[in-house]
């Protein structure tokens, strides 16, 4: 089993990097930016996903709020683009700090309580701080914040410009595959192995000498910081931020796509996510009734293969490969 | 100070019990789910909302209002049944049966809200208020249907309690909540039980719908705003208790009224929330245990 669900994620790696680089390259030449722009989207949510997988699939905790980060993520973004003209890299930089901070600090809430009532606890704090951005002027309340500044980006190559879709799309590529990889690499350290030992069976692992506290509390930290930082590439995409980003639908989505991509896996968050995206828009143009398809999708996958596209094709090489 | 308790907290504290009442029967059926199938029913809100469409279309074919608060919730009680023994069962005995059936409900709340669009559109229907007029409560003027409202959710609440702790079919629900496999060895028909349930903690969602639809009127999310309301009284009253969904609707329903006296009301829903993460970090079973210690 171990080793077609190894396949089968190097499979999707491929499958998605290609799929990538098709895009830029024809997108380019067909001077298109519409399904760049939405590629580029996707990729983003996917960074939320990822998170979402990260604690779901990985350690084993239900997140029905990590839509808070994203969120957070997106303002403190916004706010540092638009009113203190910082640069890329420092917006990044002080995300990744600053997202780190607040993952650390609602972790000691967050992780008092375990199963349903951490599912409940993570969608109330998101709630509350929603509903709190929505009430606050200085944030730009109900309406958001709008007039992000397009970003210039100094690199040792030169200054490259996020108003180019094709280039922020490059961009955003590297961003979310720098976060797979280094969540990848950690899934093989010592503190990996305990997050899986933490799903698998949590009140076994302190018998054999393994705290649990602190593998949980960094779990948490790093789905923070991936959400930030998937945020904060939100408004130099669109070029605003509004507080439905911090919503119930938005970490309701994010849980949807990982189930859908396949819980545990990480590359089934980007999967999930970009396949959800092609569905959007392409039921989105017959009927703007897709979310009774997508919730239709959910169910079933949900009822008859709970581990995903991934899943459902590692079971397919599996049997492939245990019949020849 | 006799004025300001009649003219300031009054009309607040009756405000209060009338929205405390319509959360309280909304948490009941959840709370009563949870406490029988440990399912977090995330498409209680749709429900909800079904019993409002479902009433307001009736009653467009000419059936009264009264004959709706009847019929609607028969009519949801075979959808529930469905659900429960074709779709949640399905999830039921698998490791992870919290958070199957918490997605699988999720799924279930989204193809339902879409299909409210769907067939009814994405507009709000004010149904007529079946009883006109207003009258004067401790010097306050308040609408007619609001109190009955208060009155007739304040009896349902009291019945639901008087069949589940009363009754001998309370025993039975309760037996099977405590210890199914020593209530089927007794000869309870536990699956059976469990769809039966379901669909009654459904049909009781339905009749909110349709009670509160000329207050609050009708539209396909309906059911979401409210929900987050009922969820944090089921969490802070103590998943699956029934004393514990009254208590906390009472108290956090005022604590909303009250509080918008003195700070700007849209702060209300981040106090009420902060509430239940408080609750949830400090005891999270809630005020009172499930329905399996009563």
């Amino acid at each position: 089993m171990l080793d077609s669900k190894i396949k089968a994620i190097r499979i999707a790696e491929i499958f998605i990097f290609t799929c990538a680089l098709l895009l830029v390259v024809i997108g380019t030449m067909l001077g298109d930016s519409f399904f760049i722009r939405l590629a580029t989207e996707a990729l983003i949510f996917g960074g939320l996903a990822l998170a979402v997988d990260l604690l779901l699939g990985i350690v084993g905790l239900l997140s029905l709020g990590q839509a808070l980060y994203f969120g957070f993520g997106a303002y403190m973004a916004a706010v540092l683009l638009k009113d203190y003209q910082f640069g890329f890299w420092s917006v990044m930089l002080a995300v990744l700090l600053f997202s780190a901070l607040l993952g650390w600090l609602t972790s000691f809430i967050a992780l008092r309580s375990k199963g349903v009532y951490f599912a409940l606890i993570t969608f109330g704090l998101a709630q509350v701080a929603a509903k709190s951005v929505y009430n606050t002027r200085a944030l730009g309340a109900s309406d958001g914040m709008v007039g992000v500044p397009i970003v210039q980006i100094a690199t040792p190559f030169g200054s490259l410009n996020t108003g180019d879709p094709a280039t922020f799309f490059v961009i955003v590529f590297i961003t979310i595959a720098i976060l797979y990889f280094v969540l990848k690499y950690f899934l093989h350290t010592p503190t990996g192995r305990i997050w899986n030992g933490i799903r698998s069976n949590e009140s076994r692992l302190p018998y054999i000498g393994y705290q649990t506290a602190g593998p949980k509390r960094a779990a948490f930290v790093l789905a923070a910081i991936v959400a930030a930082l998937s945020g904060a590439l939100y408004p130099m995409l669109r070029g605003f931020v509004s507080p439905e980003l911090m919503f119930f639908s938005v970490s309701g989505n994010a849980v949807i796509t990982v189930i859908l991509g396949g819980v545990g896996t990480l590359i089934g968050a980007l999967l999930g996510s970009g396949i959800l995206t092609i569905f959007k828009s392409i039921i989105g143009t017959l009927t703007v009734h897709y979310h009774i398809v997508i919730g239709l999708i959910f169910v079933i996958v949900v009822i008859f293969a709970p581990k995903g596209i991934i899943g459902y094709f590692a079971d397919r090489i599996q049997k492939r490969t245990s019949h020849g | 100070m006799l004025e300001t308790l009649q003219f300031v907290y009054a009309p607040q504290i009756i405000n209060g019990l009338s929205i405390g009442v319509a959360v309280i029967l909304m948490a009941l059926g959840l709370t009563i789910i949870f406490g029988l199938l440990d399912v977090i029913n995330m498409s209680h809100g749709e429900f909800y909302a079904a019993g409002a469409f479902l009433s307001v279309t009736l009653m467009s074919l000419g059936i009264s209002f009264w004959a709706t608060l009847v019929i609607v919730p028969i009519l949801m009680v075979p959808l529930g049944i469905l659900i429960e023994k074709h779709l949640i069962q399905r999830v039921f005995h698998h490791k992870d049966r919290h958070i199957l059936t918490l997605l699988l409900t999720f799924g279930i709340a989204t193809v339902l809200e879409d299909s409210y669009k769907l067939i009814w559109g994405a507009n709000t229907i004010k149904p007529e208020t079946p009883i006109p007029g207003a009258s004067e409560v401790l010097g306050v003027m308040f609408p007619n249907y609001r109190i009955f409202v208060m009155a007739s959710g304040a009896l349902l609440i009291l019945a639901v309690w008087i069949v589940i702790y009363k009754t001998p079919l309370g025993a039975i629900v309760r037996a099977a909540a405590f210890d199914k496999h020593m209530s089927a060895s007794l000869g309870i028909p536990v699956k059976r039980v469990y769809a039966l349930t379901f669909a009654f903690g459904v049909a009781l969602a339905a009749l909110s719908g349709v009670l509160l639809a000329p207050i609050y009127s009708v539209f396909p999310t309906m059911g979401k705003d409210f929900i987050l309301m009922a969820f944090t009284v089921v969490i802070v009253g103590g998943l699956g208790s029934i004393k514990g969904a009254v208590v906390a609707g009472l108290i956090l329903t005022q604590l909303q009224a009250l509080s918008s006296l003195y700070i700007s009301p849209v702060w209300s829903d981040p106090i009420v929330f902060s509430v239940m993460v408080l609750v949830l970090m400090f005891k999270p079973s809630g005020l009172y245990g499930g329905m399996k210690n009563a």
